[in-house]
């Protein structure tokens, strides 16, 4: 059980990455690199289900309403709808297989951020990455969008080094002044 | 990501001069939206005042309309060439109501009269006409919805309670399908203002236009008391200047009327409230200074606070404000670090330059209109101060009176839609409708408010409402 370590955390206002490993949200090494994962920053018990509800395979197990959210990672598709789904935007999907496949870059991985404010990045543009402390990563490149129209929050589809895959958890357009 | 329909452009004229407003608006929110921030001077120093709460509670916005005196302008709507003027003081004359005023009186009679148009009260007026009752929803705002309207996050909970759509969706949603039903009546502008117990009917006054009013008489076999709460005040030197409002009021400002009510707030309070609006300022392009808070950990759900701070936006725990100044207006805050015991700590104070302070320390139930009928009620500051007592199925201890949503307890939109839900029930039942089936679905909702409260969020409203439930009633 996690015990001072946590109470920082919480008076912090944020969760770490080292909490979500704590808590048994990161899948081991093996399921992060063959398929996409979504990473859960919620570790505390609260009335919420729409990630569960969302889920078309039932990877999402949540016995009642108030108990944490815990993803089955084999029953898992990476399909993403938890991450549109949640009203807290505390789902990421982290793909890190899509560097290798897709970009023909292992280094790179790509992961969705749930987001929403004006204006929406657009495919192409250049992103400031930041973790959950607001801790500056880096650049991505937004490599898609995709609009929810059931669930109302925009994914930003970004292409990062794929070392930092699991700390970016927000991003910000790059304007020229 | 909001769109505004704000309507036919129109001009209304203050303190001799034209502002522009829209059709949508309300009188408050048109003079904000043209950079009017003062709205009177308090009677005994003449110090300048803005607007607190913005939905109607307080009477930090009144002023003369068309000559008539201590109107809300934050509930009044705009009309083309409307004639608003500061009040000064003790000047302004009571609002005695003229024969040429009151132009019409009715009566009338319902199987439930339910008073607030918010969640619980929507909520409620839908089981209650679902099982055949006629039914009166009223509310004093002139557009239902309660504060569902300015809700612009994805609610919690589960789908039962809408968990995934906005609040102001759901509004929208609830008032729709009460509209097509034949046995509900929506009253807005309408505030209630006694209670004659023997008959145990209740006198309302609707508003149908500045200087036309219409004096109701309701009959009613059950009344629902949903009249929400109001925003609290928090003591410091400075509170009253123009700018220092009630995160709730930024809210409806910026999420109603798409007014953004400051460019660099300070937020006080960092529970959901706090954070929630925080959020939101930063949706409508508002830079937020900082979220500060006396407790040592914040009370609001980890996702909610872990949304602003991935953006950058500092929380401050063990940090309160000794004092706002400026000009006739916010221009700075002094912020310093408290210990253990809430003590300042020497050398911790900070100034920072904001031109808002937004008050996010809790709310209030608004009781009166119970305390008018002379309902049982009890001081329980985890519910959030004055409440009434209650039986499982939320009748208070005057038969055929029922509470639900914030007026009972200060909580979530959900438990007030599933609170709606239990009163509305229980009312229709009061009434001589329903059946078994109806029993069940009661036991339904209150087990659904049971399992949401076990949460570790919700042990102090768990202890609250062991000290105000009553034996009896239907659970």
């Amino acid at each position: 059980m996690p015990g001072l370590e946590e109470q920082r955390t919480l008076e912090s206002g944020y969760v770490t990455l080292d909490d979500l490993r704590r808590h048994g949200n990161i899948p081991p090494d093996e399921v992060l690199e063959s398929r996409a994962v979504p990473i859960f920053d919620c570790i505390e018990e609260i009335p919420c289900t729409p990630c569960r509800d969302a889920c078309p395979t039932g990877a999402v197990i949540m016995p009642t309403m108030n108990d944490k959210p815990r993803v089955n990672w084999e029953a898992c598709t990476g399909c993403t709808l938890c991450a549109q789904a949640c009203p807290g935007l505390a789902i990421t999907i982290v793909n890190i297989p899509f560097g290798k496949k897709v970009l023909k870059d292992p280094a790179k991985a790509l992961v969705s951020v749930p987001y929403e404010i004006l204006p929406i990045p657009k495919k192409g543009e250049r992103v400031a990455l930041y973790d959950r402390g607001h801790r500056y990563l880096g650049e991505g490149e937004v490599f898609s969008v995709i609009r929810s129209h059931k669930y109302g929050t925009v994914l930003i589809n970004v292409i990062v080094p794929k070392e930092i895959a699991l700390e970016v958890k927000f991003v910000e357009v790059i304007r020229d002044e | 990501m909001l769109k505004f329909d704000r309507g036919r452009p129109i001009v209304i004229n203050f303190n001799g001069k034209p502002v522009k407003a829209f059709e949508t608006e309300t009188v408050a929110a048109a003079l904000y939206a043209s950079g009017v921030i003062k709205f009177g001077y308090s009677a005994e120093r003449h110090r300048p005042r803005g607007p607190f709460c913005m939905i109607g509670k307080c009477s930090q916005c009144l002023m003369r309309v068309n000559g008539y005196p201590h109107v809300r302008t934050c509930i009044t709507p705009v009309e083309d060439g409307m004639v608003v003027e500061y009040e000064e003081g003790h000047d302004a004359e009571l609002p005695l109501p003229t024969k040429e005023m009151l132009v019409k009186r009715e009566d009338l009679e319902y199987d439930a009269a339910i008073i607030g148009a918010g969640p619980a009260g929507l909520s409620a007026a839908l089981e209650a006409s679902g099982m055949g009752a006629r039914v009166l929803v009223m509310d004093q705002s002139p557009v239902p919805g309660g504060q569902l309207v300015k809700q612009t996050h994805k609610f919690f909970g589960t789908k039962e309670t809408f968990a995934g759509m906005r609040g102001f969706e759901i509004a929208k949603m609830l008032t729709d399908k009460l509209r097509d039903r034949e046995n509900v009546d929506v009253m807005p502008s309408t505030q209630v203002i006694g209670y004659f117990r023997r008959e145990g009917s209740l006198a309302a006054f609707r508003t149908d236009g500045l200087g036309k009013y219409t004096l109701l008489r309701i009959r009613a076999k059950s009344i629902i008391v949903a009249t929400g709460a109001m925003e609290r005040s928090l003591v410091f030197p400075g509170n009253d200047l123009p700018g220092v409002m009630g995160a709730g009021a930024a809210q409806t400002l910026m999420n109603v009327f798409g007014i953004r009510p400051a460019d660099e707030p300070l937020i006080i309070g960092a529970g959901n409230v706090g954070v929630i609006v925080a959020y939101q300022a930063v949706q409508a392009g508002i830079k937020v200074k900082a979220v500060i808070d006396i407790a040592k950990k914040s009370a609001a759900y980890l996702v909610h606070s872990s949304k602003i701070r991935r953006m950058g936006i500092p929380i401050l725990m063990r940090h309160t404000i000794r004092e706002a100044y400026g000009k006739g207006r916010v221009e700075g805050a002094t912020i310093y670090k408290v210990d253990d015991n809430f003590h300042p700590i020497k050398g911790s104070e900070v100034d920072i330059e904001v031109d808002g302070v937004w008050l996010a320390v809790g709310l209030t139930p608004s009781i009166e209109v119970l305390e008018l009928m002379e309902a049982g009620i009890k001081f329980v500051p985890e519910l959030g101060g004055y409440v009434p007592l209650r039986h499982r199925n939320l009748e208070t201890t005057v038969p055929g009176v029922f509470v639900a949503g914030d007026a009972s307890c200060i909580e979530e939109a959900s438990t007030a839609m599933m609170e709606g839900r239990v009163a509305g029930i229980a009312a229709a039942m009061k009434a001589g409708l329903g059946g078994d089936e109806h029993v069940k679905r009661m036991k339904e909702a209150i087990k659904w408010l049971d399992e949401f409260r076990s949460s570790p969020h919700y042990r102090r409203i768990r202890e609250g409402l062991f000290k105000v439930t009553l034996e009896g009633g239907a659970s």
